[in-house]
């Protein structure tokens, strides 16, 4: 099980259910904590719908008590081909 | 004392003053060295020097580096005890001269080409970015630091303290708002052509590069630290572009800014004691090579409330250039101060009051220059007001400042994200507000029978009366002052 973060200014960012893109950081131990990676993806509010779990952050950081589960479906590349 | 050439030899001169601490067990990056720095800051205590970091054997942290006057004055080569305004003095008088230019060392002579990681051995989480505070939006590699890019057709080179976050491996984030030197470099040049800006980052400078980085100078940063140093500032060439770098800094990233893409930074802990500046897409850093020295020291500025070098040095810098600026305009100024628990908010300006609108006259000065963003309240008292001393500069402004005629604000103008009493659409847009508090006189009082006369020890007694009273404090029974 892999463990997530995502920053959001609302819950209602994150629908259960449907296709999402979202920019979510590790919080996996090891050097590469917290860095980020932009998906396509599930959550749900059900902690036992997906393998994975995400934590949510609000704008100026603060931690939501609710928790998600997360399906991570693929990676979606930010850095064009050029630059990598 | 000699000023520390370095980070390495700063830091052994703190520790024989007694202004750092060596602390030898194991600290983790993820919060603890972080909470350490903050904790230090908020007790101005001694700077800690972390010797181990979890899962970074070789590596050490050094936080807080200029959060105190004393260890502002041990950069400077003064003695630790100088007050502020003989530091300031000092300041003034190192960089009113001529220019010392740089000199280009051979890369054998860098130590920061101890180590090369280019190619896909490149991965910025083989360095310690530490997460400074819980909550923020990721790992900042760029507390204290100096972003080195170089002005396309000027050719100016600008060392700035750009916060920068680790995005992933190879990526960071960093805000770089759009009234500073790189932000117009951008707007004006580089991303309009669509073309890539090169970059290098020197994290673990010396403190007087640091101090440079940090200070609103038109001096070009180079220069600014060989003049503050008194000696030409060693810099070696980049292995991946034309920049140069300080060759003794700890950690040299090398890459470019990236014209066309953008990703997420912040939120981050600010020097206004808050988490204020929105998560916003930002400009973003690719990085294509990384060097560093053995043992590598990565430097941590913890920035929230009071007092860390967020506060201290830029109120500090800040207020000596406007200084400068003010002088060079034959304005008959007794000192500029920012106190730091302003946050680097409010400038006070002590002047002769010898012509009418000369406090307005000083804050348009002031809010007109590349100084002006990062701060939105000037104070103007007289010359017979200490502008170091708080209570003297609170009372001129509680009982001399006419609520009609001494309160001017200045409406639509330049601010920064930064600010907790912008609003969101503001913080978004760089825009600000400022006020000018007029503590002076009006000019057409008379002063013999209109100006209030100050009633204080020093004011309305006779010196003679002064001297006899200071002379039997003790043996009135009162214990000495300190």
């Amino acid at each position: 099980m892999n463990l997530w973060e995502v920053f959001v200014l609302d819950l209602g960012e994150l629908p259960a259910g449907k296709d999402l893109e979202l920019t979510i950081r590790t919080l996996n131990p090891g050097i590469h904590k917290y860095t980020y990676k932009r998906v396509k993806c599930e959550v749900s509010g059900e902690l036992d719908q997906y393998e994975d779990r995400l934590q949510v952050r609000f704008g100026r950081g603060q931690l939501s008590d609710k928790r998600f589960s997360i399906r991570v479906i693929e990676e979606v590349p930010r850095i064009p081909a050029k630059y990598l | 004392m000699v000023a520390p050439k370095d980070t390495r030899e700063f830091i052994d001169a703190c520790l024989k003053t007694g202004d750092a601490v060596r602390i030898k067990q194991e600290v983790d990056w993820d919060n603890e060295a972080g909470a350490i720095v903050r904790r230090a800051c908020e007790l101005i205590a001694p700077s800690p020097f972390m010797e181990r970091i979890k899962d970074y054997p070789g590596f050490r942290y050094f936080g807080a580096p200029l959060s105190t006057y004393r260890r502002m004055a041990i950069s400077l080569g003064m003695a630790p005890e100088s007050t502020l305004p003989q530091i300031g003095a000092e300041y003034l008088r190192r960089t009113n001269g001529q220019p010392i230019a740089p000199v280009l060392v051979d890369r054998r002579d860098a130590p920061c080409k101890e180590n090369i990681l280019t190619g896909t051995d490149v991965d910025l989480c083989k360095l310690p970015a530490p997460l400074v505070h819980e909550g923020d939006g990721g790992r900042y590699i760029g507390t204290w630091h100096g972003v080195i890019t170089k002005h396309p057709v000027r050719g100016d080179v600008n060392w700035g303290m750009y916060r920068q976050m680790l995005y992933d491996s190879r990526t960071m984030s960093g805000a770089v708002f759009p009234f500073s030197d790189l932000g117009k470099a951008l707007n004006e040049y580089y991303l309009p052509r669509g073309e890539v800006c090169p970059f290098a980052t020197a994290i673990g400078l010396s403190p007087l590069a640091a101090m440079a980085a940090c200070a609103p100078s038109p001096i070009p940063e180079p220069e600014l630290t060989s003049m503050l140093a008194g000696e030409p500032v060693k810099l070696v060439k980049c292995e991946t572009t034309d920049l140069e770098v300080p060759a003794d800094a700890e950690i040299i990233l090398e890459g470019v800014i990236m014209p066309d893409v953008k990703v997420e930074e912040g939120p981050f802990g600010e020097y206004t004691g808050y988490r204020t500046s929105p998560r916003e897409f930002r400009v973003t850093f690719r990085v294509n090579c990384i060097t560093y020295r053995n043992n590598a020291v990565m430097t941590i500025s913890n920035m929230g409330v009071p007092q860390d070098e967020g506060q201290l040095l830029r109120s500090f810098s800040l207020g000596l250039e406007l200084e400068k600026l003010l002088r060079s305009q034959g304005l008959p100024i007794t000192g500029v101060y920012m106190h730091p628990m302003s946050t680097h908010h409010m400038m006070i300006v002590g002047v002769k009051p010898t012509y009418a609108g000369i406090a307005t006259q000083i804050a348009q000065l002031a809010f007109g220059s590349k100084l002006g963003p990062w701060f939105h309240m000037v104070v103007v008292v007289d010359d017979q007001t200490d502008i170091y001393n708080w209570n003297e500069v609170y009372h001129a402004l509680c009982t001399r400042c006419n609520p009609v005629r001494g309160i001017r604000v200045f409406e639509h103008t330049t601010g920064t994200p930064l600010y907790p009493h912008a609003s969101p659409y503001e913080r978004k847009y760089s825009m600000g507000s400022q006020v000018l508090f007029d503590c002076l006189w009006p000019v057409d009082w008379d002063p013999v029978n209109d100006v209030p006369r100050l009633v204080s020890f020093k004011h309305v007694y006779p010196k003679e009366i002064q001297d006899k009273v200071l002379a039997n404090w003790e043996s009135y029974g009162y214990p000495p002052v300190k």
